[in-house]
């Protein structure tokens, strides 16, 4: 019994869903947090460009 | 646009070229990786297809602890030079580190299952991982929960200090506690520490891969980290003006 | 050294004696060491014969607790009064203002320890009456008072306090907690000190590092 689950462990292609399963998740970590740090650089850039308008008119309106 | 606009943000021309450099190296050098590993490496005769996480998961391990010996040597520098831009490596190098950190644990589980025969065992290297987590999530939680800027920046440098002196205490601690406590669990194929020659020129390979995407990683985040001092600053000048 | 020792008795005078007036700190902590006790003997189903070996985990499963407890208080009480912001205008190197910290903690700490001690050992079936077993104790809690007094200056004045310092705690006092109860298994198994290994070694490495590290660390925690 013991040598048929090693022999199953053994074959090669037995154990391709943990390499699948591996490297997703690495894929969805990295990129998850690229594309994170990403999306809130987008949002600052579109934040400091409006509120440096704002500021450029500030003084006008005193 | 948003590139032209990044530029004058960030007020100069080096930076983003950099950073667009370091991402096509890390890229181009990923994609030859992964070429490397499914179709160059050979299968490992005991272990089998599952033996190629290890390409991946032996760099990761390695840059997060490359990284938190960054966060300690920022943090030192801080404590010592004052400078926001030694906080500025910590903190990012600490946040790409728990990222890391995490993915090392997680291939690590993965590969423990078909491997050792168990998702968790408290091996040392395992277990120091897990401890090194929890001690860069506690960094960046006092980071976050600290009164003023000023003062998170301090306490974070004291986790990063206290944390990387005591990883070599927890991993011999762990070391000596496994000699006496074995794990019921020991899997029926230890580590293939055989490496041929190809599998061992493929790992080095790989954790170079991993070095230039740590720095292109650390650098979005600096990035990242100016453009939030820059709104601050701009935030700062609206009110005054208000008034 | 005379300058650095008078400063840090004086601050563990004013600890003792607010905590006579007080008495919130200790008493409060025994009950809950006396809880923990309570609580583990139905988690673990403490039978006869396994005592022996659950014992010391339990011991410093309290310990370690209580510890956390005591100073997160501590401070807490020292923030409300704003003693420390006296401590630290006063003409006072902050060497001896953490020293004296770590003092008082940790004498707090023994005084609980030495109260919850024969009660445990009552009721977990020990004998505590092992030198081993007390200097294992002193250079354990010795570590969790340097470790947890930085920590407590920093988690006291960050949001969410409460939870602030065991986070920060913990991880960093993991090789005092093994080594501890791996000394205690042995002293409460009747070992000499040669019988203990490298366990004691390894809590006196710890202590004399994070003493060394941690008072230069403190003065950064405190400036303005």
């Amino acid at each position: 019994m013991l040598e048929l689950i090693l022999l199953d462990t053994h074959l090669p292609s037995a154990n391709l869903p943990y390499l699948f399963a591996a490297f997703a998740i690495s894929w969805v970590v990295l990129f998850g947090y690229l594309f994170y740090v990403n999306r809130r650089q987008h949002e600052m850039r579109k934040e400091i460009t409006r509120l440096q308008h704002v500021l450029e008119q500030s003084p006008e309106n005193e | 646009m948003a590139a032209t606009q990044g530029i004058k943000s960030s007020g100069g021309l080096g930076i983003p070229s950099l950073k667009t450099g370091m991402a096509a190296i890390a890229g181009v050098m990923m994609l030859v990786d992964l070429y490397f590993i499914f179709m160059v490496a050979p299968t490992d005769a005991v272990l089998g297809h599952v033996q190629r996480v290890f390409y991946f998961h032996v760099p990761i391990a390695i840059m997060s602890f490359l990284a938190f010996f960054v966060v300690f040597l920022g943090s030192l520098m801080y404590l010592i030079k004052r400078t926001p831009k030694w906080d500025a490596i910590a903190h990012a190098s600490a946040e790409v580190g728990v990222v890391f950190v995490t993915l090392a644990l997680l291939t690590g589980i993965i590969w423990a299952r078909p491997v050792w025969n168990t998702w968790w065992t408290w091996e040392p290297r395992l277990t120091t991982t897990l401890i090194l987590w929890l001690i860069y999530v506690a960094y960046l939680m006092v980071r976050s929960y600290a009164p003023t800027e000023s003062k998170a920046a301090i306490y974070a440098a004291v986790m990063g200090i206290i944390g990387f002196v005591d990883v070599p205490i927890v991993y011999y601690s762990v070391v000596w506690w496994r000699s006496i406590h074995p794990s019921p669990v020991v899997g029926p194929f230890a580590e293939s520490d055989a490496l041929t020659g190809t599998m061992s020129l493929i790992l080095l390979y790989s954790l170079i891969t991993f070095v230039f995407l740590f720095i292109y990683m650390v650098m979005e985040r600096m990035s990242l980290r100016k453009m939030e001092e820059e709104l601050g600053k701009i935030r700062f000048s609206l009110r005054r003006r208000r008034r | 050294m005379n300058g650095l020792l008078g400063p840090i008795l004086v601050i563990v005078w004013k600890d003792i004696l607010l905590e006579l007036r007080s008495r919130d700190l200790v008493v409060s902590i025994l009950v809950f060491g006396l809880l923990v006790v309570v609580v583990f003997n139905f988690a673990l189903n403490n039978a006869p014969g396994r005592a022996a070996e659950l014992a010391p985990g339990i011991l410093w499963v309290a310990f370690a607790f209580s510890a956390v407890l005591a100073m997160n208080r501590a401070f807490v009480r020292e923030q409300e009064q704003g003693g420390l912001e006296g401590l630290l205008i006063s003409p006072v190197s902050r060497d001896a203002i953490f020293l004296g910290k770590v003092l008082t903690s940790l004498i707090f700490m023994l005084l609980i320890e030495a109260a919850l001690l024969p009660v445990y050992a009552v009721m977990l079936d020990f004998s505590a009456l092992s030198l081993t077993l007390v200097l294992t104790i002193f250079l354990g809690t010795l570590g969790f008072a340097v470790v947890g007094t930085l920590f407590s200056a920093m988690a006291v004045q960050t949001r969410s306090r409460e939870i602030m310092l065991p986070v920060l705690f913990f991880p960093v006092v993991l090789p005092i907690i093994i080594a501890a109860v791996e000394a205690s298994t042995r002293a409460v198994g009747g070992e000499t000190f040669v019988g203990l290994g490298r366990w004691l070694p390894l809590i006196g490495i710890f202590d004399a590092l994070f003493l060394v590290i941690c008072p230069w660390i403190f003065a950064f925690v405190v400036e303005e």
